[in-house]
């Protein structure tokens, strides 16, 4: 190997691991700066923040593996996140008859139930119709914002904000799951690393994770070799579905008020952060590992920056650029691998 | 056959869809179409324009105002512009060729006059009632058909930093956590480029510090010294208890009463944001029972934040009157219908001048 040659490898890994090169450099110049920012009660906040936003990303990672999108998801999860405040709580506005909140599994079941069958039409519409995920999620994002305004005129809560929330719903999500060096940990962090265990399975251990796989990178050659495709993309958005469900169900009580602006634009933070995390919009790549490492990432910045206190304006200006710095770096190992 | 199947699964998919849409909307919308038992249905019909349904405030007013022309026996149609001026415009267009005889108009684009001044002429002699956003004297006043209804909408800001000012007064030696002598405090903005939520910003904030400078304590500081700006914004610009809730965690995972710099006082442009920072309190064990509280302010007397003063875990709210604002436009539009002036059985305390009526704000602290 010449000279020349190990220069280009080790640029090659740099490249290639640009990502966690930038997190590193990242913490260590905002530790410098503000050493709280290291110490254990931030360090549980971005964990904790990553974690409420990681359910999310991980169902639209699916749609992103099929070369698709899915811009409804920040609406399901304000619907759904509406329909768990509306059934979960002390003062209930949109059914004024009912007495006593719905018990919390059942609340639980319907929401994962919802958000599948805004998956299903949207999977089905995408695989029987061969339409762009872009445009059929766009239209079921209409839908489901018209459906959360109707229900929240439902009853006599006339649009109003949902809020006094049962305490057992509130503590069964954000109460402490452990306490470390005198900060509380809440449980949904616990939850979030249930799913991602459980979406890891699903993408690498199961015939269904192979397949949308074989899906997302030739759509033609896995329906040659006996995928069945239109099954595949419907269950893949299904899936995503019940992610933005538990989404809502999660943040209707993180946030402990919701709303017809609950949700809005949460989609795109997660599509950004899966695309950082390598989950390519070529299709057929991505792994849970990278999305994990998206969201954690964008968290870092965000809660850095915060930290350092750099106006909200330049906040989008950085955002924008490591978006396009990743899917640069993202694309460049494609096009090398061709 | 697989075109049939395929036909099957079409109609099944959009039945289906329906189911969705009609299992939602319940409540009664015979309402709407309100030739109903009023007694004295007038001739005519109004069109009314909200910027966004997705506004919880704006959704009281309209549903007092629904009432309001209900019982007026005033058909009525209601259009949601989505908080796009370019659908509001078209919308206004359409209502005309329908035969809408007035119009009452919750402006989207309140940045220039262009937008008012171009709804003033396509309606062209149709009074119109402009509501809420504010739009300026200029563009009211150059049709006599035009009315404006709304608030001094600097009043909310002036009005929460008198009620946070006095309210500091009387607790200041307990709301001062660290004993260092001033109250630091953050401020939760809604919106960048939105006239509301630079007046309470500002005035949130100053007035605060003029009552309590004027009574010898020194002003609120902002407690991070390097943040220039001295408010946080919500990046969506949809002043969201979401941004609020993590914006607050954050600042919680940095200043705390261990570190002795704990925010002493929460200052929102709104309720939602209000009751997000309160929702981050309570995550991290403030303003519950028996617990410390931090004092939270926000604008609007939401319900949640009504019920929220009322637990004593927010402080207190600057009520917006929806009612007060359907039932004045209710009035109007009656009027206008029946050719009388324009103000008649309007409280002529709140009458500015001939173009505007101004619904007062009022502090709302529960008790």
């Amino acid at each position: 190997m010449t000279e020349k040659d190990k220069l280009k490898k080790v640029g090659d890994i740099l490249l290639n691991n640009a990502m966690y090169i930038i997190i590193a450099a990242a913490v260590v110049y905002i530790a410098i700066m503000r050493p709280a920012f290291i110490k254990l009660p931030s360090i549980v906040n971005i964990l904790s923040l990553t974690a409420a936003k990681l359910p999310i990303a991980l169902g639209i990672g699916g749609c992103i593996v099929l070369t698709g999108t899915d811009i409804s998801a920040g609406r399901v999860v304000g619907l759904t996140a509406c329909i768990s405040a509306s059934l979960l709580t002390t003062v209930f506005k949109v059914f004024p008859d009912m007495a006593s909140a719905a018990p919390l599994p059942l609340v639980l079941l319907l929401v994962i139930g919802v958000g599948a069958l805004v998956g299903f039409i949207n999977g089905f519409s995408v695989a029987k119709f061969k339409l762009h995920p872009f445009i059929v999620t766009l239209s079921t994002q209409l839908i489901v914002y018209g459906i959360i305004l109707m229900y929240l005129m439902r009853g006599v809560n006339n649009g109003q904000t949902l809020s006094g929330l049962s305490e057992n719903y509130r503590s069964f999500i954000t109460g402490t799951l452990f306490t470390i060096g005198g900060v509380a940990v809440p449980k949904y962090v616990l939850y979030s690393l249930i799913l991602t265990i459980i979406m890891w399975v699903i993408w690498n251990k199961t015939t269904f994770g192979k397949n949308m796989f074989a899906v997302g990178s030739n759509e033609e050659a896995a329906n040659v070799s006996g995928v069945n495709v239109m099954r595949t993309i419907i269950m893949v958005f299904m899936l995503a579905g019940m992610m933005y469900g538990i989404t809502g169900f999660l943040d209707g009580a993180r946030i402990a008020s919701a709303n017809a602006n609950t949700g809005l634009n949460y989609e795109c933070d997660a599509i950004a952060a899966c695309v950082i995390g390598g989950v390519s919009f070529v299709g057929g790549i991505g792994r849970i590992s990278g999305i994990v490492v998206g969201v954690l990432l964008l968290q870092i910045i965000f809660t850095g920056l915060n930290f350092l206190s750099v106006d909200a304006n330049m906040l989008y200006i950085i955002k924008g650029l490591i978006i396009l710095i990743a899917c640069a770096i993202d694309m460049r190992k494609y096009l090398v691998r061709k | 056959m697989k075109k049939l199947h395929k036909k099957i699964l079409c109609t099944l998919l959009s039945v289906s869809m329906l189911a969705v849409l009609t299992a939602c909307g319940g409540k009664d919308d015979t309402a709407k179409t309100t030739d109903t038992s009023a007694s004295v249905s007038k001739d005519g019909s109004v069109a009314v324009f909200y910027y966004t349904y997705g506004d919880t405030y704006i959704s009281s007013v309209r549903a007092a105002l629904d009432s309001a022309l209900d019982g007026a026996g005033i058909k009525y149609q209601d259009y949601d512009s989505n908080n796009s001026q370019t659908t509001q415009s078209e919308q206004v267009t359409t209502a005309l060729t329908q035969g809408a005889t007035v119009l009452v108009v919750n402006l989207v684009d309140t940045g220039s006059d262009d937008a008012a001044k171009n709804i003033i002429t396509q309606a062209n002699g149709v009074p119109v009632i402009f509501f809420n956003r504010s739009v300026s004297e200029e563009a009211v006043t150059s049709s006599d058909k035009c009315v404006f209804v709304g608030t001094d909408y600097e009043m909310a800001g002036h009005m929460q930093g008198e009620m946070i000012g006095n309210y500091l007064l009387e607790n200041y030696d307990t709301l001062d956590l660290n004993g260092d002598g001033t109250i630091s405090y953050v401020m939760f903005k809604g919106q960048e480029g939105n006239a509301e939520a630079d007046a309470r910003t500002k005035y949130g904030q100053e007035d605060a510090d003029a009552i309590l400078t004027g009574a010898g304590k020194p002003a609120l500081s902002f407690y991070d010294v390097a943040n220039t700006n001295k408010y946080l914004v919500d990046q969506t610009g949809s002043w969201s208890s979401a941004a609020a809730t993590e914006y607050m965690q954050t600042i919680m995972s940095q200043y705390s009463e261990a570190n002795n710099n704990m925010v002493e006082l929460v200052i929102a442009n709104n309720d939602e944001m209000a009751i997000g920072a309160v929702t981050a309190l309570q995550n991290a064990g403030y303003n519950k029972d028996g617990a410390t509280v931090i004092p939270v302010f926000g604008v609007d007397a939401t319900d949640a934040a009504k019920d929220a003063i009322e637990a004593g875990s927010m402080i207190g709210t600057i009520k917006q009157d929806a009612e007060g604002m359907a039932n004045t436009i209710a009035n109007i539009t009656a009027n206008f219908m029946d050719g009388k002036a324009a103000f008649d059985g309007v409280d002529s305390a709140n009458v500015v001048g001939t173009w505007r009526v101004n619904i007062p704000y009022a502090t709302y602290t529960g008790k």
